[in-house]
């Protein structure tokens, strides 16, 4: 795993994810790119590398977003930590595999944060943020075909997704 | 066989280990106090805001470019500077529309008080640079910090009309917390009826009114203003337009569904209200 690889695509994320989000919105449903970056690091990397990375895609997330400092970083390592150890069982250089596995944790990790949310101010409306989490998670998992393929040229993934 | 105690090194080259020490520095940031995380995050992401500005500015460039390609052929562009003109005068009109209510109200003491602390603020014309990243949380970036004189707490307007409040700033940028965002509580009046409401975000594109009551007479495209009490938030600026009023069984209040007058997604720019 390269660092400095790693570093670039997460600012790339973050910048792209900050400013040009408008481009790909499709009304309220937004994609969430940390969150591919997460899955798939969780996929390529050994446990020490992958906390550390999540981590780091955490405090990015943080940085970017207004509200707690460090909660995304804790869901991130402990989503990460969770995908690592189930990744045995899983035929993870599948593509569905891929989608799937995004989907389903993006949705617990955004039914997570609805509730800190929700604890923290009171005004999220049941229906409504049902529907942003669902839209959201499908979005998130729709492009990590796209995604993955990008990291996976930009990193030596070989033996997790064999040519 | 000789056993040895593991020294600090080693321990802290277990996975276990790392996975602890970043849960604990990410738990102490958690429980840090607002101001002092604030400040460590606007310090971090002081580095980044040039090339988030640049990054938008290309954007903002080619999407520019690309409406003019557009409007080429349809004359849009031409229609929609005339729209924003149009619904710039709307505001205008909905603001003048409010001071004769409180000129007929016999009010006038408090809305001349009003009037002349809103001259003392003085307008910081601001570029979006960034959006939030959470689904949600909703609030943006401009590049107007305290260089320019902003603080937090600051209004911020775009239109004439109330996008949101400023609560984190450092040198060259600050973030604005949008009036979708779910932390956000501000006082408003209904311009028709003269119902206090607070607007609050959802984080959703729609806003909700808190404390109407069940026999205020709200209808669809009823205008929503701020109101001064608490003295936070200047009165008279147009903040969103009702779209759906329900009264549900036995509720003491109604739930009401507002649009808010500024699409975030559409503006490039907004004006910081410095005190």
């Amino acid at each position: 795993m390269r660092w400095f690889t790693f570093f670039c695509i997460l600012l790339g994320i973050s910048l792209f994810q900050s400013t040009l989000m408008n481009w790909i919105n499709i009304g309220s449903a937004a994609p969430d790119l940390y969150f591919p970056l997460v899955i798939f690091y969780s996929f390529l990397a050994d446990i020490k590398r992958n906390t550390i990375a999540n981590w780091f895609v955490g405090m990015s997330k943080d940085l970017f977003s207004e509200g707690s400092f460090g909660i995304n970083s804790v869901f991130f390592v402990a989503t990460g930590f969770f995908v690592w150890s189930i990744r045995g069982i899983l035929f993870r250089g599948h593509l569905v595999t891929q989608v799937l596995v995004t989907f389903i944790f993006s949705c617990i990790y955004n039914i997570l944060y609805a509730v800190h949310a929700t604890l923290s101010f009171h005004s999220l409306g049941l229906s409504a943020t049902i529907w942003t989490i669902f839209t959201c998670s499908l979005y998130t998992a729709m492009i990590v075909p796209v995604l993955f393929w990008i990291f996976s040229k930009l990193q030596p993934v070989q033996e997790v997704f064999p040519r | 066989m000789r056993t040895s105690t593991p020294s600090f090194s080693d321990l802290i080259k277990t996975p276990i280990a790392t996975i602890i020490i970043l849960l604990a520095i990410s738990l102490s940031f958690l429980f840090l106090p607002p101001k002092l995380s604030n400040r460590v995050k606007m310090t971090c992401v002081v580095p980044v805001r040039p090339l988030q500005w640049a990054t938008c500015f290309c954007s903002n460039s080619a999407n520019n470019f690309l409406d003019k390609v557009f409007s080429g052929w349809r004359n849009a562009h031409v229609k929609k500077q005339l729209e924003e003109q149009v619904s710039r005068f709307k505001n205008k009109i909905l603001e003048q529309q409010d001071t004769i209510y409180k000129l007929q109200s016999k009010l006038y003491t408090i809305s001349k008080f009003q009037a002349e602390n809103k001259s003392k603020t003085k307008p910081v014309p601001a570029d979006i640079i960034g959006y939030d990243s959470l689904a949600f949380r909703k609030s943006i970036t401009v590049n107007a910090g305290s260089n320019h004189g902003v603080k937090p707490n600051d209004i911020v307007v775009s239109n004439n009309a109330l996008i949101g409040k400023v609560v984190l700033v450092s040198g060259g940028s600050c973030v604005v917390q949008l009036i979708t965002d779910p932390a956000s509580r501000i006082p408003g009046r209904v311009l028709q009826t003269r119902e206090q409401v607070i607007v609050e975000g959802n984080a959703t594109g729609l806003c909700q009114l808190k404390y109407v009551p069940r026999w205020a007479k709200l209808k669809k495209g009823d205008d929503i203003v701020s109101s001064d009490i608490g003295g936070f938030f200047p009165s008279s600026l147009p903040i969103a337009t009702v779209v759906e009023t329900e009264v549900k069984g036995g509720d003491l209040f109604q739930s009401v569904k507002v649009l808010p007058r500024v699409n975030i997604s559409k503006i490039e720019h907004v004006l910081v209200l410095t005190k």
